[in-house]
């Protein structure tokens, strides 16, 4: 039997595991942790204080057959077709999959560590958005930075999604957001509106020309910003960040000064020490064409999910397509990975909206509505259905009724 | 191709976009850099200007190759 080697039991490699046959391969996952995170949850977590378990174990997330190996991967040589983990197990193979996400590097900007273990964040980890809500519930006032330091990142909406919900969140504690609330005769008696209980500044700060980087989908959610009283400082790529004065200081040159810092940290690939070394970039993400996440010049070995170079999101999504197409190639069939991207956007209130694009199609200007809210809301209990491939059917309709094509015709030509 | 210009590829790339690429690269630039970005996403050209006035750096040409779009850029200020 062919063996199967999957490292990560992240949502890319659970469903590649889960899609081969173990009467052909003998599949195996190793991670270095036993539990596997819904991590779209971490938003909920910082700016709501969701209290909702997020995590199960990895052994339970596995097909009958499948083997799970608690070890974390410190060195991949692929010219031998061999994987070493931390107590000099080595795993040998027929293919590899490497599916090992991204992780955070707070060491990478001058400044960031201190923020990132005072404050924490919503992109890495339970512990850190836990640490976050602390300080959002308990917030008194003044300027709110919130962004990301470093132009890769995971989920783009995700982003953006952070400020719309900790706008949500200051309201309903009765702050003012923004430097110009309107207090109207008709808003006086509304909390909220007057912010008796304070005043607040939301400044979102991006690398990217706009609040949104993909314009389309900006047009449609920039007039929200507005709206809320949030602020953008764009083509904002943090270079420093000065913990004394409070500051954060760009590439560009400019300084953002803060009360509450909400910096979400700069991500890399895997550590990882890889025979070729050429297969990694600057970053440590892994190479990999982008229509069957091959690494270049090895037949056997594929890069899937947060952890390569593709030029689409790192979602999971994204993750779970890739997956789909090397368990088909493994298996001998054709397959191609088209880019197809299809990220949840909270804009908060209750309503939410899809960006949805591949490699030929632009991000269709597809508007927020409370359906797509509740959509993103039962993608939380389905998850781990996904991932066991039970819920395979409902994502071929949906991906065959959403296409970016299709929907580009309605909605991008209606402006 | 020359010698010393960096390629960036960002073909394909529509969200978050080739500007993803480009501030990547300038991370890691030096005055007088050259960089030749290549993308099919047609707000690039507009994105790459905005970026280019807002950091002070250059474009020396612009131009759509029928497979794809070509922008140069020279690193003036970092
Ligand atoms: C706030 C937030 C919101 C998001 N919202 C969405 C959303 O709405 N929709 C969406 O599609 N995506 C969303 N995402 C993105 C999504 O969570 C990721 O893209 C997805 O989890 C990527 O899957 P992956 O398998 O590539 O990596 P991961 O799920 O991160 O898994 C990687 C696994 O590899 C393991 N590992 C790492 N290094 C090693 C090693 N050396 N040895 C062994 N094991 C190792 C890790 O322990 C981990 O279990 C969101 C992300 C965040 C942070």
């Amino acid at each position: 039997m062919k063996k199967v080697l999957i490292i990560g039991g992240g949502g890319g490699g659970l469903i590649l595991a889960n899609h081969l046959d173990t009467n052909e391969f003998d599949v195996t996952i190793v991670d270095k942790s036993d539990l596997h995170f819904y991590q779209p949850w971490f938003l909920y977590i910082a700016f709501k204080g969701s209290q909702r378990k997020i995590s199960r174990p990895i052994g339970e997330l596995v097909r009958p057959g499948v083997n799970f190996v608690k070890d974390e991967i410190t060195e991949i040589n692929l010219d031998e077709r061999k994987a070493y983990g931390s107590r000099k197990v080595v795993y040998n193979y027929d293919y590899i999959a490497i599916a090992t996400g991204t992780s955070p590097d707070p060491d990478s900007i001058p400044g960031l560590r201190q923020i990132y273990d005072e404050y924490g964040d919503y992109h890495s980890s339970v512990y850190n958005s836990q640490k976050l809500w602390s300080h959002v519930k308990n917030f008194k006032g003044g300027t709110i930075a919130i962004g990301q330091s470093s132009p890769t990142c995971k989920c783009p909406p995700s982003l953006l999604e952070g400020a719309f919900l900790l706008e949500e969140r200051l309201r309903g504690m009765g702050m003012s957001v923004g430097t110009s609330d309107p207090v109207s005769p008709s808003n006086v008696n509304d909390p909220a509106k007057t912010g008796t209980k304070g005043k607040s500044r939301i400044v979102f700060f991006t690398p990217f020309p706009r609040a949104y980087s993909a314009e389309p989908m900006n047009r449609v959610v920039e007039p929200m910003v507005k709206e809320r009283g949030i602020e953008v400082m764009p083509f904002f790529d943090v270079d420093t960040i000065d913990g004394q004065n409070k500051t954060i200081n760009s590439l560009e040159g400019e300084s953002l000064k803060y009360d509450l810092p909400i910096i979400v940290p700069p991500c890399k690939g895997p550590k990882i020490k890889f025979i070729p070394e050429t297969v990694q970039d600057e970053d440590r993400f892994i190479k990999a064409d982008k229509n069957h996440m091959k690494i270049p010049g090895y037949d056997d070995a594929f890069a899937i999910g947060d952890c390569n170079t593709l030029p689409t999101s790192k979602t999971g999504v994204t993750a779970h397509l890739e997956a789909m197409t090397v368990s088909e190639l493994i298996q001998g069939k054709y397959s191609e990975f088209n880019g197809r991207i299809n990220c949840p956007f909270d804009t908060a209130y209750g309503k939410a909206t899809f960006v949805i694009a591949d490699y030929n199609n632009p991000v269709v200007p597809y508007p927020p509505t409370a359906t797509k809210h509740f959509m993103k809301m039962s993608m939380a209990r389905i998850y781990w259905m996904t991932l066991m491939g039970t819920a395979d059917p409902i994502f071929e309709q949906f991906f065959k009724f959403t296409t970016p094509e299709k929907l580009n015709k309605k909605y991008a030509s209606v402006e | 191709m020359d010698a010393g210009v960096k390629i960036i590829d960002s073909r394909g790339a529509a969200c978050p976009g080739p500007i993803t690429d480009l501030a990547r690269a300038y991370r890691n630039s030096k005055v007088g850099d050259i960089f030749e970005m290549w993308a099919t996403d047609k707000g690039v050209k507009a994105d790459t200007q905005a970026w280019a006035t807002k950091t002070g750096n250059e474009i020396l040409e612009s131009r759509e190759d029928p497979d794809k779009i070509v922008i140069r850029i020279k690193i003036n200020k970092r």
